[in-house]
């Protein structure tokens, strides 16, 4: 049995392994199939200060090795999160991380705000339009990824902030940079790429919403390399994710520089992804004499060198 | 809900773009009528395939799907001894009162299979209509299944089989005669299930139908799969569903 616990800011996970955003609403539904207090986090589904109703359906779309979807944030908003669902999720003995998202810079202080010192991290989507950029993202230019940062730290003094990359943009290193400038405390990525399948039937996108965000196994090359790139830029924690399925996956991240993962469209192929995950890494770090997980972490050496 | 390991037993062609498999799973499932099973065919498709149970028998079920995309295509070439991971029963299924003595079913397309396992359940129990649309005859299917219900109307859009009609239209004309039951239970395409919520609601008929819709997680995590309702929320169709009073559901 090796170690697996991680810490991450301070915040002591019992395995690296997270349930991602948006794939694993709050954790009541994955509870009834396993005791979800075993996984190392659970990132809720996104938050916004007042309830959504999300996007159109059809939502999702499947292609070659990746899922899309355009949810559009659907949530009940952050108060009822906090009066209905936060004490049961702590109480499963998971790190609650809350998964926040706005339109503004004044939503992501005020749901920073009221979370603060609730939960035991809070991750920023900054993946949103921001209605004063005429809608280009948060998380597009180094710029606005600091300002954001900066602004949700403000409404978050007390809790560790993570911020989630945005994959769509010219450089991950310096984004990544920007969101430590910012005060990040740890930095996650990949989100979802941004791409789109057509119905060639009818000559429509099948996503009522055009475009979605791309995710699954297919993706997993691609975050492996950014997870690289951002950890080589930033003294702050990274979590991995992108296409996770398996422990050796896992294990790709961990390597390339990252201190946790998280797991998201494996845990619509398989509700059990996670809980395997954990297993196949145990097994892997005892066949490997690792004793603790986080020794892993950063050890890549690329060729050549 | 349960993750079961299931053996292919039988998978095989019923009618034009349809086929039946049945899976002998380790135990015998508790089943309600209307639920589902979400189907992992493997390979590069990430998502798993939510389809109505139609049959259970001890511990073999059985589900019909159409032959769509390429999931249901890599569905339909399992061979016999093929094991694949079934996660089911998910959603809520269909529930008829004490009180609900008469059942009308109306089904159109591929909705008819999980009225086939209401008919099941029931048989017997309740004085069963079925009123039953099919593209045209060769895509007849269930007949054998149908025709242990009290009453059996299977019509074709194109007269091929039965009367030149919809499911709705037989439905409605045999209320005309008077024939009214005491609930009406449906699933078909969502035209359909429009008109037939416009039939039973002027003639203030309790009436469920099934909705079907594209999913992710199918035990109402990811909150993919929503529907309207008439109070302006929105609803899960995997969990909170697949069936929905027709009332408070927006078609």
């Amino acid at each position: 049995m090796a170690n697996l616990s991680v810490n991450i800011c301070g915040v002591q996970l019992k395995n690296p392994v997270i349930a991602a955003s948006g794939t694993f609403g709050f954790g009541r539904e994955f509870n009834e199939l396993y005791d979800i207090g075993t996984l190392g986090g659970v990132s809720t589904k996104g938050l916004t200060l007042e309830p959504r109703l999300g996007n159109p359906v059809p939502r999702i779309a499947e292609s070659r090795g990746v899922i899309l979807n355009a949810v559009g944030l659907q949530n009940p908003g952050v108060e009822h999160f906090i009066e209905y669902d936060l004490e049961w999720l702590k109480n499963t003995g998971t790190c609650v991380i809350a998964n926040v998202a706005g339109k503004t810079l004044d939503d992501y202080y005020g749901i920073c705000a009221k979370l603060d010192g609730k939960v035991d991290m809070i991750e920023l989507n900054i993946s949103c339009p921001n209605v004063k950029s005429g809608g280009m993202a948060f998380g597009i230019k180094p710029e606005t990824v600091e300002e954001v940062s900066r602004v949700a730290k403000n409404g978050a003094k007390n809790t560790p902030l993570i911020v989630k990359l945005s994959p769509n943009v010219e450089s991950i290193a310096e984004n990544a940079k920007a969101a430590e400038r910012g005060g990040a405390d740890a930095i996650s990525l990949i989100n979802t790429l941004t791409g789109m399948a057509i119905d060639i039937e009818r000559r429509r996108p099948i996503i009522a919403n055009n475009t979605g965000g791309v995710s699954g196994a297919g993706v997993k090359p691609i975050a492996v390399r950014m997870t690289y790139e951002a950890s080589q830029a930033v003294k702050i924690p990274v979590i991995g994710m992108g296409g996770i399925t398996c422990a050796e996956d896992a294990i790709e991240f961990l390597m390339a520089g990252a201190t946790a993962v998280q797991v998201g469209t494996a845990n619509f192929t398989d509700p059990f992804a996670m809980p395997n995950i954990i297993a196949g890494l145990n097994a892997w770090c005892d066949r490997h004499g690792v004793r603790n997980i986080s020794e892993l972490t950063g050890t890549l050496v690329l060729n050549g060198k | 809900m349960k993750d079961y390991i299931a053996t292919v037993v039988k998978n095989e062609r019923i009618a034009e773009n349809i086929h039946a498999v049945t899976f002998a799973l380790e135990e015998k499932p508790r089943v309600r009528c209307g639920q589902f099973g979400d189907i992992f065919v493997g390979g590069t498709h990430l998502l798993r395939r939510p389809i109505a149970v139609c049959k259970v028998d001890g511990k073999e079920v059985t589900f019909c799907y159409q032959i769509k995309g390429e999931g249901t295509q890599k569905l339909k070439e399992m061979g016999t001894g093929t094991k694949l991971k079934v996660l089911m029963p998910l959603g809520n299924g269909f529930f008829v009162e004490e009180t609900e003595k008469k059942v009308a079913l109306v089904g159109g397309g591929v909705g008819v299979f999980p009225l086939i396992s209401v008919l099941r359940q029931y048989a017997g129990e309740k004085e069963i209509s079925a009123y039953i649309g099919y593209r045209n005859a060769g895509a007849v299917c269930g007949v054998d299944e149908f025709e242990k219900a009290d009453k059996f109307v299977a019509v074709t859009d194109d007269g091929s089989y039965g009367e030149k009609m919809n499911a709705v239209q037989a439905f409605a004309k045999d209320l005309e005669k008077g024939n009214r039951p005491d609930v009406v239970l449906a699933c078909g395409p969502t035209p359909m299930l429009r008109a037939l919520k416009a039939v039973t609601e002027k003639e203030n008929l309790p009436c469920f139908v099934s909705l079907e819709e594209r999913m992710g997680c199918g035990i109402g995590a990811c909150l993919v799969c929503v529907c309207d309702l008439t109070n302006g929320r929105k609803a899960r169709v995997c969990k909170d569903g697949p069936v929905f009073n027709a009332n408070e559901v927006t078609l």
